[in-house]
């Protein structure tokens, strides 16, 4: 499914990811927790492909395919999704026009045709229902003027109408109350089939409650230090990173 | 003085019922001569690939392929190089309306074009007055009071070889007449169009306007709308500006009467290297008018877009209503947009608002929709050509906006910048 060996990558010459290694198979969950500054989210937009974030050393492939020869919106049609932890207000684009025109692409890519109006409307509002999002909220602008909580719900809409071979969440608990927090891990839950992989980026191990993952992996300093089972979860929670930190610098020495 | 303006002036041919204006065109080409690099009305528009230019006016016309707009079923009037080669005799016009050559021996005619030459159409433009001076082809449309023609008339110029071409169109609408009239320039060829066409509008008449500026190239076009609205008549006019190597329209709407209403939407889009130069005008000389005027433009790599639109209330233009809106879209650091929206009011008891803003590609947006697996050029269509889009959504005539959506998105889709 997904492999990344010693990956190095810099935003604006700081080198932010130095030396990553993560193999995940299909219909695992991996969790990547980790510190402010670790470079969480710096690991979603390298393999999502965003300007601006340069690879200067190692391999990653999706399903086979080398994805950092990809352009942006070819990774996504390989199946690659980025649930954002701040997702972007568009105003004046509307969610319905924008999700055909997406479920469209990946249906091509597929080799399927695409959708009529009234096919998409009815799987749109069952998107909808399921992350409970009011219908009209596919006429409005793509996030604009929605709260914190339904943002992070349009973009697991999204991911369930996309059908996306790997997904990465971008700290998609951030902000949530638990409610909220429910209604997104449940989202997340109906979309793991065996198959569809995900990568749980979060500080907090509360998310992990109620997304369960099969590995933990505790990224410092842009490579990860310590992987476990869901387990080492909990003992971030209960001491905090510090002694993660320690162990890291042994590391290093 | 130009080399071109020069030989210009020694082509000029004075002789015929149209004189004293091209008299008097002709004297202010001698005295005012070519403009210097710093007159405000070519500040941002050089002139330099006219300067040297040859004066070549084509004696001959020839067949040559008419763009179709689908669904459109008008009357086509169509110059090739500036020679009018549709036999405007033979058409077969609905009633309550003529087409005519300006080349016409009819006193009555002659009588009716000299109402409206050089009438509506301020003497200031430079290229009008060369236009005033040579135009030896040209159409006059008459509409005669109270018909209602719904068979749209379009003329079209095009260019086809390194010629000047120099066409007129004159348009005189009776009272409560009402008229859709189209003009559209294409070409790419290095050649050079004045295409000025002037429009009286009579009391209580309707105009339905379209302007298709859609040279290219080395296509230099220098051309421009004029209209002057009588009492209680209505203007709506659609201008759509691609830029080429010069591109110049020069519009004018003068309020000559009370209670007239003009709306004029103008489009741009210019894809690399071009150049585009609207210069609008609003004369509000009597009271109660209104007018709204919406330009929007997308400028490419290394284009220019100038914009300049004045509005001028006169101190009698008591209660008018003017808005003047300019909004830019640049797709890359190296496009430039000169925009001047000019407002001088002297009556105390008006409204009026006016604003320009020019924006660029919103990088984080884009990068969302890729992400979703939209393709780059969609995205780019999804989140810069709305504001566009709304402008092409209000155009009157449904076959135009058939048209003129999907040739523009296509144009838009080959503006990215790489």
């Amino acid at each position: 499914m997904l492999s990344i060996k010693n990956l190095h990558a810099s935003v604006e010459e700081k080198n932010i990811i130095k030396g990553l290694n993560l193999e995940v198979k299909p219909g695992e969950v991996h969790a990547i927790m980790g510190p402010n500054g670790a470079g969480k989210s710096t690991l979603g937009y390298v393999l999502s492909g965003r300007d601006g974030y340069e690879v200067s050393e190692g391999d990653v492939s999706l399903n086979g395919k080398d994805l950092l020869e990809l352009e942006v919106e070819e990774r996504a049609r390989e199946g690659l999704f980025l649930a954002f932890q701040y997702p972007v207000e568009i105003p004046g684009v509307s969610n319905m026009e924008f999700m055909k025109e997406s479920v469209n692409a990946m249906r091509e890519q597929r080799g399927e045709e695409p959708l009529s109006a009234a096919e998409f409307l009815k799987k749109a509002k069952a998107a909808c229902k399921q992350v409970q999002l009011p219908l009209d909220f596919l006429k409005r602008g793509v996030n604009e003027g929605f709260s914190g909580g339904e943002k992070k719900r349009n973009e697991i809409m999204q991911m369930i109408l996309l059908e996306p071979s790997l997904c990465i969440l971008d700290e998609s608990d951030s902000g949530l109350d638990v409610d909220a927090l429910q209604v997104v891990a449940d989202g997340v839950n109906s979309q793991r089939d065996g198959k569809r992989s995900f990568i749980v980026v979060t500080h907090y191990q509360r998310l992990l409650d109620y997304i369960k993952p099969d590995f933990v992996h505790i990224l410092a300093d842009g490579k990860i230090v310590k992987s476990g089972d869901a387990s080492l979860a909990h003992e971030v929670e209960k001491s905090g990173y510090a002694f993660l930190g320690k162990s890291y610098e042994e590391a290093e020495a | 003085m130009s080399q071109w303006l020069e030989k210009v002036i020694g082509e000029a041919q004075i002789q015929d019922y149209l004189a004293p204006v091209r008299q008097q065109a002709l004297t202010q080409l001698k005295t005012e001569g070519w403009p210097a690099r710093r007159n405000e009305s070519w500040r941002f528009t050089p002139l330099t690939s006219v300067e040297k230019r040859n004066v070549n006016i084509a004696t001959q016309g020839h067949d040559a392929p008419v763009p179709a707009i689908d669904n459109l079923n008008a009357i086509d009037l169509v110059f090739v190089d500036g020679v009018l080669i549709t036999q405007v005799n033979g058409l077969d016009v609905p009633a309550g309306m003529s087409i005519t050559s300006l080349n016409t021996d009819d006193s009555d005619t002659q009588q009716a074009v000299a109402s409206v030459f050089g009438q509506v159409k301020p003497t200031r433009h430079l290229f009008g007055r060369v236009n005033d001076a040579l135009c030896q082809h040209g159409i006059f449309i008459n509409v005669e009071a109270g018909a209602d023609i719904t068979t749209p008339i379009r003329i079209v110029n095009l260019a086809t070889q390194n010629l000047d071409a120099h066409t007129r169109v004159v348009v005189k609408l009776g009272e409560k007449a009402k008229a859709i009239i189209v003009e559209q320039g294409v070409g790419d060829v290095d050649s050079l169009t004045t295409a000025f066409a002037e429009y009286d509008i009579a009391d209580d008449a309707h105009l339905e306007h379209y302007r298709f500026a859609m040279f290219t190239g080395a296509a230099k076009q220098l051309g421009g709308s004029h209209f002057k609205l009588h009492n209680r008549s209505t203007l709506n006019s659609t201008m759509v500006g691609y830029g080429s190597e010069l591109s110049r329209l020069d519009v004018d709407i003068h309020h000559a009467g009370e209670f007239a209403d003009a709306k004029m939407n103008a489009i741009y889009l210019l894809a690399e290297g071009e150049l585009f130069d609207l210069h609008s005008t609003i004369e509000h000389a009597m009271p109660n008018g209104t007018t709204e005027e919406n330009a929007r433009g997308i400028v490419g790599d290394k284009a220019r877009a100038v914009f300049n639109g004045r509005i001028h209330i006169h101190r009698d233009a008591q209660k008018t209503l003017a808005e003047l809106n300019n909004r830019n879209l640049l797709l890359s650091r190296r496009g430039v947009i000169n925009t001047k929206p000019e407002l001088e009011i002297y009556a105390d008891d008006v409204k009026c608002a006016h604003g320009a803003t020019v924006a660029e590609i919103d990088e984080e947006a884009l990068y969302y929709l890729l992400t979703r697996g939209v393709p780059r050029s969609k995205a780019l269509v999804m989140l810069n050509f709305g504001f566009i889009r709304e402008l092409v959504y209000d155009v009157p005539n449904a076959a135009i906006r058939d048209w003129l959506l999907p040739i523009l998105s296509e144009r838009f889709t080959h503006m990215e910048v790489k």
